[in-house]
């Protein structure tokens, strides 16, 4: 029983995936339409408040999950994104016809997956959490069904990561080769073991990091992303870009802190050239992007390889897995509101908007403008954001560890960046709509949305503490000592 | 002595703070009235002004201190306070900002403004609380935060009211910028660092100072690079000085006028608040590079101003000149030059935001900005002449008006340098060519856009108006009056300057 109370919020979260289907089957589509998205978020409500009235914590299930600081944080962005997720995604469902139940479902189902990834102690939890989360998501991307696009990304994002899943697995099959057990703990003191540099340890580095990357879309792993973010239905783009992306996290986190903790010599500096590559090419591309939805998918690469950074420097101690929670958390909400803000214009099929085709948004939606600059402000880095904090925050333990060129590289790239983000502000503000401009939805509930969250990332930019504290006691798990 | 009010005013600085940011909330409702708009603009900047002088009234002269402190807790666990305070060299910033920000939006609400005025009136209160924080903020992150808070507003000033080539000119003014403040952010990150062990570790200058004995020679060459080079964007220094022609140029009038005012000094201020009291050895490494830059800058800014075709053009570059003995005041490192250096930003505040207000007015009329194209305007708009004059004169630093005290006691602060590399008797008179230089481009402009026949198109166009008058008024009355008595505002700038070049000595002889 109270291995059950210890993933509660997980059970509440499938509950009300199950729920929403139900719904659907018996109200009808039509008439379940609105319902669905507040179902899924009360759902969600419930789930995140759950261990307030029922508190677990250690571990559970004989070892296979463990309640602690680090799943309490990630329960709360998984929630939060998906939540986000079902308020803004309703518009573009029905514009293009895409069954609602069955997108809330798959999303909440990912979500469950991701949220069993902060659960696990163990090789075998991780991995089911790692498919359970991937599988929903090549089904969002695809979930256009008619539309060539989303059939291409939804394919291409299934080949590329089956076949990361397998890598992954191989790299996991020599680390259990190497301890003879599949808890990370045990993995670990058996790496302490093998010692630094050990060809078994390294083989099994080297296919983790990949298989890993491969999920957070490191380069050169991250070959898929453009064309899967591009090419699915914007909503799915705007989950799909952040939560497997804090899930990839969670995960390198925990195997690369717990298991292969040991080894920390080994990768650290891997994951610092691993970091800079990521976040110079991602931002080089996204430079030459005239589509705004494919610069996006860029930037988020980019961004993959700021959290890297922190990665890396996981030697700091715990202001580095802090750094990492807090950017992965700031990036959820500002990328997938970035990506939500496209939404707005009612574009062909899957396509994201030229920047042309966003001449003039002021003018014609003052909210989603205004909501959209402020999720691209919060991405350049400019105070006073969440944005600005993720990134101050991510060089100070990047510094500690002795990556002055890796700060230093952040902060050029971060620059670099602000030429593609402002640019889009230039055409939202600066310029006067073009003739055949997109028309613009008014969409009250997804704009509204958008604009509190904007506010929200303003305000939280300001007073970040509680977020910041909750971050550092939920790195303490991930503290490599 | 201090000036006495029937009251006092606590947390006046915080206020100040406060104001800009209360005004934006009837500014969002009103947003698509224009009437409106405007009203609650300059009603909130002059509120702003008003309570700025309450708190000059409110310092006490002659103390080097900090005054008017406000510190809380801001984020606990990492030790980063909200601490605000002005001393004698930020105190008159902030008097300055907000004089030429309620100018500014007076003269914009006059008419120079026709498009999206809400949106225009709700970018310059943003921008006000950027730059009023600027000069307050007592800790490095707080700092940060207002230095680049003042970007977007600025951004989007260039580029919605901006001339024809808008978009290129805030691109690069942003890029720019962005690209120092990020550097100096790794820099702030690695004083945090380095200021203790985790858990006593601190942004706040008071600490910092304190406690800076604990930074390596290695480490300041470093950590003073990082926010020099950020400063040296900001102000701008030559190389860096590039965005500076183009932001002006296309900028709205209002924008070269707080752009040149303002966000230029805040370069200049945090070099003399921040880079050179904490990082004394890593100035005394970079000293002689910044030194010779200054005079380049003085030389270079002078000359090619001389050559320009473009009013605004000229009025710009002219600026890189000025802003070189700021640096070149600073960095001789004695009271002389110091006081000369802060007197120079607060006077080309007053003046070139007098200069670029001016010759906005002269193009809304004219349409016209190439100097080839004016002429004979001095006997149509007598009025104009005059102001124009007398601004012209001070910027090219005639005695008795204000520019000429902070050039000649940079001058004299030059002279007196006898540090690394060639002493100031070298330095001295070559910067002294550049007070001649200015006098020429100056006066040359002046004769062929005032003199001369006049355009037949010209005759019929109007002399000041009278919301002009009284835009321009006050920044004339300043110049004279800094010209004639600068001694007050000397002795309230020496102290903490003083006290400011104390810390940049002491650690320098404690740590051989």
């Amino acid at each position: 029983m109270s291995d059950l109370i210890g993933v509660l919020p997980e059970a509440i979260v499938t509950a009300t995936a199950i729920l929403v289907l139900a719904i659907d089957a018996t109200a009808g589509s039509r008439r379940a339409r609105p319902w669905l998205p507040w179902v899924t978020v009360v759902g969600l409500a419930v789930a995140l408040a759950s261990p307030v009235a029922y508190p677990s914590a250690g571990l559970a299930f004989g070892g296979f999950v463990v309640v602690d600081q680090f799943t309490a944080f990630f329960r709360l962005v998984f929630v939060v994104l998906a939540a986000f997720t079902a308020i803004v995604a309703p518009t573009y469902l029905k514009r293009e016809g895409v069954p609602d139940a069955e997108f809330h479902a798959t999303v909440l189902f990912s979500t469950v997956g991701a949220m069993t990834i902060a659960l696990s102690t163990d090789l075998i939890t991780l991995f089911v959490g790692l498919e359970l989360m991937s599988i929903p998501v090549y089904v969002l991307a695809g979930l256009q069904r008619r539309d060539r696009y989303a059939n291409e990304a939804s394919l291409k994002y299934f080949l590329l990561g089956a076949f990361s899943s397998a890598i992954l697995l191989y790299g996991f099959a020599w680390l259990f080769g190497i301890s003879g057990s599949t808890e990370l703990a045990q993995v670990a003191s058996a790496v302490g073991k093998a010692g630094l540099a050990s060809p078994e340890v390294v083989v099994a580095l080297a296919l983790v990091t990949a298989g890993l990357g491969f999920k957070a879309a490191v380069v050169p792993f991250h070959q898929w992303t453009p064309d899967a973010y591009d090419g699915a239905p914007t909503p799915s783009t705007a989950f799909m870009s952040v939560a497997p992306k804090a899930a990839a996290f969670a995960a390198i986190l925990r195997v690369m802190a717990t298991a292969l903790g040991p080894a920390q010599l080994d990768w650290a500096l891997v994951f610092a050239l691993l970091s800079v590559v990521t976040m110079t090419v991602g931002n080089v591309v996204a430079l030459a992007q005239p589509n705004v939805k494919r610069m996006l998918a860029y930037s988020s690469i980019a961004h993959t390889g700021y959290i890297l950074a922190g990665v890396a420097a996981l030697a700091a101690g715990a202001s580095a897995g802090a750094a990492v929670l807090f950017y992965v958390f700031a990036y959820g909400i500002m990328n997938l509101g970035a990506f939500a803000s496209l939404i707005l214009l009612d574009l062909e099929g899957t396509r994201g908007a030229t920047l042309d085709e966003l001449n003039g948004l002021w003018s014609r939606h003052s909210a989603g403008a205004l909501a959209f600059t402020i999720f691209l402000v919060n991405l350049t880095g400019i105070p006073p954001t969440i944005g600005f904090l993720g990134k101050f925050l991510m060089i100070q333990p990047v510094l500690d560890a002795g990556f002055a060129w890796l700060a230093v590289a952040i902060a050029l790239n971060a620059a670099l960046a602000a030429f593609y983000y402002l640019r889009v502000v230039v055409h939202m503000f600066m310029y006067d709509p073009e003739a055949k401009a997109p028309r613009v939805e008014a969409a009250r509930v997804l704009s509204f949305s958008l604009v509190v969250v904007a506010l929200l990332t303003i305000l939280l930019g300001v007073l970040p503490d509680p977020v910041y504290a909750f971050a550092l006691r939920a790195a303490e798990p991930v503290v490599i000592r | 002595m201090t000036l006495q009010l029937p009251f006092t005013l606590d947390h006046v600085l915080t206020l100040l703070v406060v104001i800009p940011l209360v005004g934006i909330v009837p500014l969002l409702v009103f947003l698509r009235d224009e009437r409106a708009a405007k009203q609650v603009a300059i009603v909130t900047t002059f509120a702003e002004l008003v309570v700025s002088l309450v708190m000059l009234a409110q310092f006490r002269i002659g103390e080097a201190g900090f005054q008017m402190v406000d510190s809380v807790m801001w984020l606990p666990s990492l030790g980063i306070r909200y601490e605000v305070g002005v001393d004698g060299i930020s105190v008159l910033l902030v008097v300055l900002t907000t004089l030429l920000t309620f100018i500014s939006v007076l003269y914009s609400s006059g008419g120079a403004i026709k498009t999206r005025v809400g949106e225009f009136m709700l970018s310059f209160l943003l921008l006000e609380v950027g730059m009023v924080g600027v000069f307050i903020a007592l800790d490095l992150f707080l700092f940060y935060v207002f230095f680049e808070l003042m970007l977007v507003p600025m951004y989007l000033i260039i580029g919605i009211w901006g001339g024809t080539r808008r978009i290129y000119a805030t691109l690069k003014f942003v890029l720019f910028t962005l690209a120092g403040s990020l550097l100096m952010l790794v820099a702030i990150v690695a004083v945090y660092l380095a200021s203790g062990d985790a858990g006593s570790r601190t942004l706040s200058f008071t600490d910092l100072v304190a406690d800076r004995g604990r930074f390596s020679p290695d480490f300041q060459f470093w950590a003073f690079f990082g926010f020099a080079l950020a400063f040296a964007i900001k102000l701008p220094m030559v190389p860096f000085h590039t965005w500076l022609p183009d932001a002006h140029v296309e900028a709205p009038t209002a924008g070269s006028i707080v752009l040149a005012g303002i966000l230029l000094k805040a370069g200049g201020y945090g070099l003399i608040r921040f880079a050179l009291p904490l990082f004394p050895l890593g100035a005394q490494a970079w000293l002689p590079i910044i030194l010779l830059l200054s005079v380049v800058a003085i030389i270079y800014g002078a000359a090619v101003s001389t050559v320009q075709k473009d009013l605004k053009k000229l009025v710009a570059y002219s600026s890189v000149a000025h802003m070189g003995f700021v640096t070149l005041g600073l960095f001789v490192l004695n009271a002389q030059g110091g006081v000369g250096a802060v007197l120079q930003m607060l006077n080309h505040g007053v003046v070139t935001g007098a200069l670029f207000l001016l010759v906005g007015i002269q193009y809304e009329r004219t349409h016209r900005r190439l100097i080839a194209d004016l002429g004979g305007l001095a006997n149509r708009w007598p009025l104009y002449t005059t102001f124009f004059g007398i601004f012209v004169l001070a910027s090219l630093g005639l005695p008795g008006l204000n520019g000429f005290v902070g050039e000649f006691l940079v001058l004299v602060g030059t002279f007196r340098y006898q540090g690394m590399p060639v002493s100031g008797l070298i330095w001295g008179p070559i910067a002294g060519i550049g007070v001649i230089l200015a006098a020429v481009y100056l006066l040359w402009m002046f004769q062929r856009v005032m003199y001369g026949p006049v355009r037949e198109a010209y005759k019929a166009l109007p002399d000041l108006s009278a919301v002009e008058v009284i835009s321009a008024a006050p920044l004339l009355a300043l110049t004279i009056l800094l010209g004639v008595f600068p001694q007050p505002v000397i002795r309230i700038i020496e102290p903490s300057l003083e006290r400011m070049l104390a810390f940049a000595a002491q650690t320098a002889v404690a740590a051989k």
